[in-house]
């Protein structure tokens, strides 16, 4: 029999009992609306934070002091015997393909302008920063490229900074005193914002070997290096690692590429979706059992006709496939019916709280029909197996 | 031709057992026209059964057109019911959700003839059964005569050679029953075999040939005189 | 119609279809059971983190340097300031009455190597009162000596793992181990916690405070541990411990105090929402559930319109109607439910023969609310259908077939 034949006759039965069918269908669209907008938020959420983590460009690697590691952070960043100097992050600058390297100290501290005071924090960074990190100024110009012996006492402040000590007047060329050291204001960030608890916008930047005298430490907390789009990364991390081996006499040290985390972040994000989909899986098996239950009530109402069709010389196997294709139809109908509920349901969502990021890829909503469909097959394979067993007498003798 | 030799049918009732049929030796030319008639539960339907291949025998053996076919596979036995056999019940058994133009083109489906081959041939049948108005009425919308018509047009499309007639006219008037009646014997004409089971004994008297059941096996055959 | 009657009516209807009803019941089933293992999963996890976090003690406050104005200061758990934390500020803490003990911490990484074995390891600088304070104990010999907090003496403590990387079966109490470039005794090995969120106690090596600062030259703490005597005392230390520090650095608050309470409190808040949430998920099933009842019964009412054409012309009223199948409706939930909360049951006991640390039994709550929802959902879902039966034309019922 012609596959369109067949679908015509399955569908037609479907169709038969307008309410019923609908009611089969909402069940297993209610199923996949929820995994398909579940999913979406995950996917949101996963995009968000790969945005926000590369915000500052791919091409970054970090080296932090130490090499033991608790709870992801390594103790050596505190405090360590063997520091991460200055020199060093000025001799990584030789590395081939380095673009640009970013020696980091970060702190707290109470700083005063404009008769104004607040706490917040500190960034000693080096003049590479701004290319480093994507991190535009705004107005005046970034640091110097000064001796680290003897770098001058300017300031950079970021935008949020400079709006709750300045206001609107204009900062530079004014002085601001940080920890109780006078510094001169030569520039203004752009606002960049918030990355994972650290407000940039609420800060001020400093050479590093200032800041390294302000909290009195020997070691940088960090060193970044951006290397040049389409370079091998492996061989910039190995090349770093005899640089500083050579200057300490071993590894004790921990680099880290922006690759690395961004894999990391996206496995536990990957997990975190796929068990948001399992949980709204549970909606639809639900309504495969839905629609195994009213596949089973159907044939039990139709053994006359499935008599007939047998007398009319059907095949058992074209009996299986008419029932089996009303359980599909059910549920392909069902499923696009959901797909359109997840995604519109989402972008509802995101309209009204705009925070909560959402992504529904094209992808998903496929995979969101083929499950449908699978799930029609497997909830209409028992019915339609009865069906075509049924022997045709049997079926015959109702009326 | 039809041959049946030594057939018994035996049904598992509750906890009783109830031979149908007890050694049944029958054998049908073709374009026969041939009457089962009997006490209800004699088994004369379960006769029409076996003999359409819708039920099977405990023993004896089936042979058609020289084949034997009491032990083919479902698949076989499908095949030759869709080509060979036309089936005519009492409740007519029409899909409810059809048109009486798509009732009549079911055996086609189920074959895999194409949509076009089907229209032609189902316009063919509707004016010979005077339905062409009726084409697209669903059997709700049909008279009983009308239902009647539409199922001898879904036995015959695929143009069998053996037409099986389970109390054609049962649920009938009188009038619709004779213009049924009259479309089956036309077309038995045709050289198609017909058999027709029936308790009305003038529906019974018209066949050429009488057969008739009692308790599972054949009292009286008048056999082959026209 | 007396209630046995009606339970007795319904159960008939019920039994009779035994495979239509089977399955109904599974659908609610699902939906009871998942909610149930969801929130015995959530629940056990929230019992897990709180239990670990109370092992150690509630009376706990810790004061960080530095301080934060806005939301987005993550610079203070870096612990540089312009102002450090110095062992006198303290000692100073210890003077509050409500104030059982203190111990400093300085934090780092050093060294540390033995005859030919070495590897780096998170150094602690701290004193005797550590010990108590985390309810930690020793597998050898003793802790930190007590006295004052400026004495240094080249003594550690170190932890199992340490002890069996650096020494292996040799015997580390009384060797000398060289911690970067200086050389301290070893007088005693900690004992495994068995608490997952500790510190990793195997790994690390206590010094004194003073020798901490000496080894990373550094004047700073990194943090101070302070431990009140009773809960309720906490709100008076913290206020205490602020002016303290104030008056210490020069009338500026640049320090920050975390309460274990606090702390607690938030993951409490955390998990529990969460909870609320996956189970809420978990809930969808049952408005699928939900349909397909109301799917069922819609077919069953058309299957027994002849029935009840018949009630009707014995005088039973539309009302008596729609209480016979909203019966059925809430005695499908009921079952349903039920088989649910075996199933749920089950499920946990079965996740906790995997995971025998974990208490995920399901809360009470959640297996009440799991039935109310499962009974709710048949009277909504019930509703319809019953409406419709108790709007049948009895004569036309009667007819019908």
């Amino acid at each position: 029999m012609r596959i369109t034949d067949s679908l015509k006759l399955s569908s037609s039965a479907i169709f038969r009992q307008k309410l019923r069918a609908s009611l089969t269908i909402l069940g297993i669209s209610i199923g996949i609306a929820s995994v398909v907008l579940l999913t979406s938020i995950g996917e949101g959420i996963h995009r968000f934070v790969l945005a926000e983590f590369t915000q500052f460009g791919t091409t970054i690697i970090g080296i932090t002091p130490g090499k033991e590691s608790t709870l992801g952070v390594s103790p050596g960043v505190f405090a360590n015997e063997r520091p991460l100097t200055i020199n060093d992050s000025i001799a990584l600058k030789r590395i081939p393909h380095a673009l640009a390297v970013v020696p980091s100290v970060m702190g707290n501290a109470e700083m005063k302008a404009n008769n104004r005071s607040r706490r917040s924090t500190v960034y000693g960074v080096g003049p590479q920063m701004p290319e480093a990190f994507s991190f535009k100024l705004s107005t005046g110009r970034f640091l110097p490229d000064d001796d680290s012996n003897a770098s001058r006492a300017f300031a950079v402040l970021g935008h949020k900074l400079k709006q709750e000590l300045f206001a609107e007047k204009n900062p530079l060329g004014q002085k601001i005193r940080i920890g109780g050291n006078s510094f001169r204001i030569i520039g203004i960030m752009e606002p960049k914002g918030q990355i994972l608890g650290f407000d940039l916008d609420d800060t001020v930047y400093i050479p590093a070997s200032r800041a390294l005298n302000l909290f009195n430490r020997e070691s940088l907390m960090e060193i970044d290096l951006m290397y040049e789009q389409g370079s091998d990364e492996k061989k910039i991390v190995n090349a770093i690692k005899k640089l500083l081996i050579a200057r300490h006499g071993r590894e004790d040290f921990t680099i880290t590429t922006q690759q690395q985390m961004l894999d990391v972040m996206g496995n536990v994000l990957n997990v975190l979706t796929f068990a948001v989909a399992a949980l709204g899986s549970i909606s639809l098996l639900v309504g495969g059992v839905g629609i195994l239950t009213i596949m089973l009530i159907a044939i039990q109402e139709r053994t006359s006709e499935i008599g007939l069709l047998r007398a009319l010389g059907a095949r058992r196997n074209q009996i299986l496939w008419l029932f089996l294709g009303e359980a599909i139809v059910l549920a392909a109908i069902g499923g696009f019916a959901g797909l359109i509920f997840g995604y519109v349901g989402a972008q509802v969502l995101h309209v009204a709280i705009p925070a909560l990021p959402v992504h529904t890829p094209v992808i998903y909503m496929l995979l969101a029909e083929a499950i449908a469909i699978i799930i029609g097959l497997v909830s209409g394979v028992l019915p339609a197996l009865k069906a075509a067993k049924m022997r045709p007498i049997e079926a015959l003798r109702t009326e | 031709m039809i041959e049946l030799l030594d057939i018994n049918r035996i049904f598992q009732v509750g906890d009783q057992q109830v031979h149908a049929l007890k050694d049944i030796n029958l054998t049908i030319q073709n374009g026969e026209y041939l009457s089962i008639m009997g006490p209800s539960g004699s088994g004369k339907s379960t006769l029409l059964n076996i003999i359409g291949m819708l039920d099977q025998p405990d023993s004896g053996t089936y042979h058609l057109e020289g084949k034997e076919v009491t032990h083919l596979s479902d698949n076989e036995k499908s095949i030759i019911r869709s080509s060979q056999i036309g089936f005519i019940f009492q409740f007519f058994h029409l899909l409810p959700r059809l048109t009486a133009a798509e009732n009549i083109a079911l055996p086609m489906m189920l074959a895999g003839i194409s949509p076009s081959e089907r229209q032609k041939r189902t316009n063919k049948i509707l004016a010979l059964l005077d339905l062409t108005e009726r084409a697209h009425h669903k059997p709700e919308q049909l008279s009983g005569g009308q239902r009647q018509r539409v199922a001898i047009g879904r036995a015959t499309i695929m143009q069998p050679k053996v037409l099986l007639a389970d109390e054609p006219t049962g649920n009938l008037d009188r009038h619709a029953g004779h213009e049924v009646i009259k479309i089956l014997e036309q077309l038995n004409q045709q050289d198609i075999t017909l058999i027709v089971v029936t308790h009305d004994p003038e529906l019974g008297e018209r066949a050429h040939r009488k057969i008739k059941f009692v308790d599972g096996a054949i009292t009286i055959d008048t056999g082959t005189q026209s | 119609m007396s209630i046995s009657d009606l339970l007795r009516f319904s159960f008939a209807a019920i039994i009779r279809h035994r495979l239509r009803t089977a399955l109904v019941l599974i659908a609610i089933a699902i939906g009871v059971a998942s909610i149930i293992i969801l929130t015995g999963l959530g629940e056990g996890a929230r019992r897990f983190v709180l239990g670990e976090f109370s092992s150690l003690g509630t009376n706990l406050l810790i004061v960080l340097p530095g301080k934060s104005e806005t939301g987005g200061a993550m610079s203070v758990f870096s612990g540089a300031t312009t102002r450090d934390l110095t062992l006198q500020d303290a000692s100073s803490l210890k003077r509050h009455p409500q104030v059982r003990r203190i111990a400093p911490i300085v934090f780092g990484a050093a060294e540390a190597s033995w005859q030919q074995r070495s590897r780096e390891a998170p150094i602690i600088g701290s004193s005797s009162e550590m010990l108590s304070i985390r309810h930690w104990s020793l597998a050898q010999g003793r802790f930190l000596p007590p006295g004052e907090l400026t004495q240094a003496s080249a003594v550690c403590v170190i932890g199992k793992k340490i002890a069996e990387e650096l020494f292996a079966q040799t015997n580390p109490v009384g060797k000398n181990l060289r911690i970067g470039d200086r050389r301290f005794r070893v007088i005693g090995v900690l004992a495994s916690s068995g608490r997952t969120i500790d510190l990793d106690v195997q790994n690390i090596i206590i010094i004194p405070a003073v020798s901490a600062q000496n080894l990373f030259n550094t004047p700073a703490l990194f943090r101070i541990l302070v431990e009140t005597r009773t809960r309720d005392s906490q709100e008076k230390v913290k206020k205490f411990i602020i002016n303290t520090m104030k008056s210490r650095h020069q009338g500026e608050e640049d320090i920050t105090i975390i309460s274990q309470d606090a702390l607690l409190g938030t993951f409490d808040k955390i998990l529990t929402a969460l909870t609320l949430t996956i189970s809420g998920i978990a809930a969808i099933s049952l408005t699928v559930a939900g349909i397909l009842i109301m799917n069922i019964m819609l077919i069953t009412v058309s299957q027994r319109t002849t029935e009840i054409g018949l009630l009707k012309a014995l005088g039973a009223s539309r009302y008596q109607i729609q209480i016979i199948f909203m019966t059925d409706a809430v005695l499908l939930a009921i079952a349903g439910a039920t088989l649910g909360l075996f199933l749920g049951q089950g499920g946990n006991l079965f996740i906790h023969q995997l995971f025998p640390a974990l208490d995920n039994s399901a809360p009470t709550w959640s297996v009440v609310s799991a039935f109310l929802v499962a009974i709710c959902t048949g009277l909504i879902f019930g509703a319809m259908p019953a409406r419709r039966a108790a709007n049948l034309n009895p004569v036309q019922a009667l007819v019908h077939h």
